[in-house]
């Protein structure tokens, strides 16, 4: 049975935004629109996944499921039955996003990260990083058309940016611009119910300029705040557009802190004796020899390497506890300058449940403050330093309602409890059980 | 052991749909900068034959996977599909035939202006060979082999655009160039004929390739000619330098490894392959394009299994001076009963395959793609004979197999070229990195030549062109029929000039290509598995003895 509700509901994404940036953006003035809209909502910390990657944690936030449910534990995985890395497609989530729940009413969505290839939804559906060909990341085709005709640019161009700052703030309003055409063609050409819209260049220049960001004479500061000035005039924009009755909810997937150190968990592996490949970067993850006992994907996966689930497996099912006692073990004992670098090593029983667990990461890393976890695996090098001076956070996501009345909102919410709390303010309409 | 290409993965494979999932900007820089780019951030590709793996690492072995299929010639791709342009030359169908046979889904593309050039001499086939159509239908009929044929001039990018559209070629084979030094050099008209079809044709291609099938592999016919014979004797390599060469100038040292060898063409028709290989080269390094450059021997012979399954299905074989090479024009020669000719000295060599082997390195070619923005080179070459031993060899044959007495002649060379010079080929690619190892012996297919055209129809044709082998087209323009320096019995001249010396596996000391007279044996550099190659020029020194 379906539950009618006269409501909109409008879902703006922050990608990357952590908690703590945006309170401090909106209370000293660069964020003005949002610091109205904090004195008439409730403002909440929230939890991403683990691992804390916009793949898992918008994926949580569509379906309202923990990985072990909707099985998207990264932008990768390995091919199952081989040792070939894969890259996340929508076609791999197992549970159902809200719009496949519901198909009588009307969804725009923008730019939503993982979603590629933009699958059938009633209404419209861009997908957002990483989609490599936009006439897939449109949903319905046709789209793609209006897509061309308004310079539309799904992500930055990272390669390019990366060159200069000038180039990474051309980019990012680049595509800021034709995102919010395209957001307001969409809201009036369509009689909507629902609207998503994602902002996801504010992770792109946290992860380049988060240094930027922290010192206040660095020659990209004021761009750096100019940059989320224009995120807040987009919000003002759209809340302007709401009527009295329309929901409005502002969240993000993941938090961001400054990357002190890269740190390389397959190095480890490796220069333990757990790890070992042939010498051909070529072949990838297939380069895997059958002595390995365990590998990491990114960002801090940790995979034992089981008989009977690798074409080289060599771990037996009697010996996975010892092997997972000994990684802890050598996890918690790992040591930057003294520092302990891993905060917490989570067996996958602890953190997820479903059907999807059986391809579930068999340990999940959570690093100490400022160590970025990656899993590069030819690389001979413990710890590194490159361009990247942002990293995500697990623990300050933030949660937006524009409603005061926050019993309906968990004191300490996390990303699969955004789709309940929508239902719960009657924001979606919702099959009943 | 492993067959060669077990362990080459998605990266080399053409299905793997690079386009919209690799940056390719990163094009004009180093490979070695790419390669550690792709390290260090990983590549992602689509399987054109298997979409439902996504988006993926392009890791998987032509060994683990499905889409591979283990043949006597390492793995192939199932029901690969391979275009042959030029299809119905005396290679092209030769070769799609074979590779037909193996699995492949075969399309071609010819406008026939082999035939027409032929014609245009005054000269033919001396192997009848059927129509296209019949051609078609004999493939069908005696090998179970359907060929998408499309007549179309190369030259036509948008027929030919539309052709690959419809196919998408996981493998294009060019063989649809004008193969002839003399005809290029018979006027201005024809020069221009010739580098307008082959370079302009090729160049077309390339742009066609970037749009429409970027990741299909260009397997393209070049000659050994376009190296030319250094009279430095410095070896021709496989068209880069090896990593270890050094140039040393005035005191200072420079590596040369990866850098283009020199290139010293013999004809304007051998200036139209050098031009290719570089338009090639820059399109492999501009676009992610990939490509095998085949540096071939000169090519003789007639028989592979598949054209001798049924008198229709036999490919052409010219023998005039224009399109004849020259082994089979000594074949013809010592059936009519004619001298062999050979130009001035006699001395000049120059590599050679037969047509058998040549089928089947472009079979392991085809089956082992190059890696994306790969410019790669082959020497294809079974063996290095000098001229005058050649016309010995076919002489033997000749007299002893067939009953035919035969003489040989030196006329004035035609062309400007060395007569006496050095020769050093490397060819270690072919039999190291593809398991290439040269099944036909000179006189073998030397004898299976005279097996066939002493066939009373085909003499009967050869008596039709005779008149048309012996050379009048002069490097210098003039139009006169060469004449005779001197005829001989064949075992009765001396042989000098330089000991050819074929590479195929480096060892520490490389050997010299010295003057005769210095040497007892003939070198060849084997591959550890070769057998061990006739030595005909030595028997034909001790058995004539004296100068």
């Amino acid at each position: 049975m379906m539950t009618e509700n006269p409501r909109r509901t409008v879902v703006i994404g922050l990608d990357g935004v952590p908690y703590g940036l945006l309170d401090k953006l909106s209370d000293c003035g660069v964020m003005s629109n949002f610091k109205d809209l904090k004195e008439e909502g409730t403002f909440r910390v929230m939890r991403s996944t683990v691992p804390e990657v916009s793949a898992v944690s918008w994926s949580s936030i569509i379906t309202g499921k923990n990985p072990g449910e909707h099985g998207v534990y990264g932008f990768t995985d390995l091919l199952r039955g081989f040792y070939v890395l894969s890259f996340h497609s929508s076609k791999n989530l197992k549970a159902p996003t809200f719009w496949q729940m519901d198909k009588t009413c009307k969804y725009v969505v923008i730019n939503l990260p993982a979603t590629y290839p933009a699958g059938e939804i009633n209404g419209v559906l861009v997908s957002g990083f990483v989609s490599p060909d936009i006439e897939e990341a449109v949903y319905p085709r046709e789209y793609a058309k209006t897509l061309y005709d308004l310079n539309y640019q799904i992500d930055i161009d990272i390669e390019r940016s990366k060159l200069s700052n000038r180039i990474l703030f051309k980019q990012l309003y680049k595509t800021l611009d034709a995102r919010m055409k395209l957001a307001l063609h969409l809201w009036d050409d369509m009689d909507w119910k629902v609207f998503m819209l994602v902002f996801t260049g504010t992770d792109r220049l946290e992860h380049l300029l988060w240094h930027a960001y922290e010192d206040k004479r660095h020659e990209y500061h004021e761009d750096f705040l100019e940059y989320f000035k224009a995120i807040d005039n987009a919000i003002g924009t759209i809340n302007s557009r709401l009527s009295e009755e329309d929901l409005l909810v502002i969240l993000s997937d993941h938090g961001m802190e400054r990357t002190e150190i890269n740190v390389n968990i397959n190095a480890l592996l490796r220069q333990e004796g757990y790890l070992l490949t042939e010498d051909n970067p070529k072949k990838g993850y297939n380069s895997i020899k059958r002595e390995t006992k365990a590998f990491a994907l990114d960002p801090s996966r940790i995979y034992l390497n089981k008989k009977g689930k690798y074409p080289r497996g060599s771990v037996d099912m009697d010996e996975e506890e010892d092997l997972i006692q000994e990684l802890k073990e050598l996890f918690y004992d790992f040591r930057w300058k003294g520092k302990r670098v891993i905060r917490r090593v989570y067996r996958k029983e602890e953190i997820y449940k479903g059907r999807c667990v059986d391809q579930a990461p068999d340990l999940v890393l959570i690093p100490e403050k400022g160590f970025n976890l990656r899993a590069r695996l030819f690389s001979k090098e413990l710890f590194e330093v490159d361009e990247i001076t942002g990293k995500h956070t697990l623990d300050d996501a933030f949660l937006y309602v524009k409603s005061l009345d926050d019993e309906k909102i968990p004191e300490n919410p996390s990303v699969e409890d955004v789709l309940p709390i929508l239902w719960s303010l009657g924001g979606l309409r919702v099959e009943t059980p | 052991m492993k067959p060669h290409n077990a362990e080459k993965t998605c990266w080399n494979c053409p299905a793997a749909i690079l386009k919209g999932n690799v940056d390719f900007r990163a094009c004009g820089q180093s490979v070695e900068a790419i390669r550690k780019r792709v390290e260090r951030e990983g590549i992602l590709i689509e399987c054109a034959r298997q979409p439902d793996l996504g988006r993926f690492e392009p890791t998987i072995t032509f060994e683990e996977c499905p889409q591979w299929r283990l043949t006597e010639y390492g793995y192939m791709l199932e029901n690969m599909r391979v275009m042959i342009l030029g299809i119905d030359g005396y290679l092209g169908w030769t070769l799609a035939l074979k590779l037909g046979r193996l699995g492949c889904e075969v399309s071609g593309v010819d406008n026939f202006l082999r035939r027409r050039c032929v014609k245009e001499k005054g000269s033919m086939s001396i192997v009848p060979i059927a129509s296209m159509e019949e051609r078609l239908e004999a493939a069908r009929e005696v090998l179970g082999i359907d060929i998408n044929f499309r007549e179309i001039d190369i030259l036509d990018r948008e027929k030919l655009g539309r052709f690959m559209k419809e196919v998408k070629p996981e493998a294009i084979i060019h063989y649809g160039e004008i193969p002839s030094a003399p005809y290029s050099m018979v006027d201005c008209d024809h020069a221009i004929k010739v580098q307008y079809n082959n370079v302009i044709g090729t160049l077309g291609l390339l742009f066609l390739m970037k749009e429409i099938v970027p990741e299909s592999c260009l397997i393209k016919l070049g000659t050994l000619g376009e190296y030319g014979s250094p009279l430095t004797g410095r070896p021709l390599f496989e068209g880069l330098f090896p990593a270890d060469a050094v140039l040393i100038w005035g005191g200072r040292e420079w590596s040369l490894g990866g850098e283009v060898t020199p290139r010293d063409p013999l004809s304007f028709y051998h200036v139209s392959k050098v031009q290719d290989t570089f338009n090639i080269y820059e399109a492999c390094k501009y676009w992610w394009l990939r490509s095998y450059d085949i540096m071939q021997g000169v090519i003789y012979g007639v028989h592979t299994d598949e054209v001798a399954a049924d008198p229709r299905l036999r490919t052409r074989l010219d023998v005039d001076e224009w399109f004849g090479t020259v082994v089979n024009r000594f074949v013809a020669q010592a059936i009519l009963g004619m001298p062999l000719t050979v130009y001035g000295e006699g001395q000049q060599i120059r590599g050679f395959i037969a047509l058998e082997d040549a089928m089947e390195c472009m079979t392991r070619l085809t089956s082992s793609p190059p890696e994306p923005g790969q410019y790669d080179v082959v020497n294809q070459v079974s063996g290095l004979h000098k001229l005058i031993d050649l016309a010995e060899t076919v002489a033997r044959v000749a007299s002893e197999k067939f009953d035919i007495p035969v003489k040989i002649q030196r006329v004035e060379n035609p062309r400007v070229e060395a007569d006496v010079h050095p020769y050093e080929v490397v060819s270690e690619k072919l039999p190291n990195t593809f398991g290439f190892r040269p099944k036909v012996t000179l006189e073998k297919e030397i004898t299976r030549m005279f097996e066939l055209l002493t066939q009373p129809e085909i003499k009967e044709r050869l008596k039709r062109v005779a008149h048309l082998i012996r050379p009048s087209t002069w490097w210098s323009g003039e139009k006169r029929v060469a004449e005779t320096i001197e005829v001989y019995t064949p075992g009765t001249k001396r042989v000098g000039g330089f000991q050819p010396v074929l590479i195929t596996k480096r060892e520490a000391i490389v050997p010299v290509s010295k003057p005769v007279e210095e040497l007892e044996e003939p070198i060849q550099v084997l591959a550890k598995d070769d057998p061990p190659k006739k030595k005909t020029a030595k028997k034909v020194s001790k058995r004539n003895g004296a100068h």
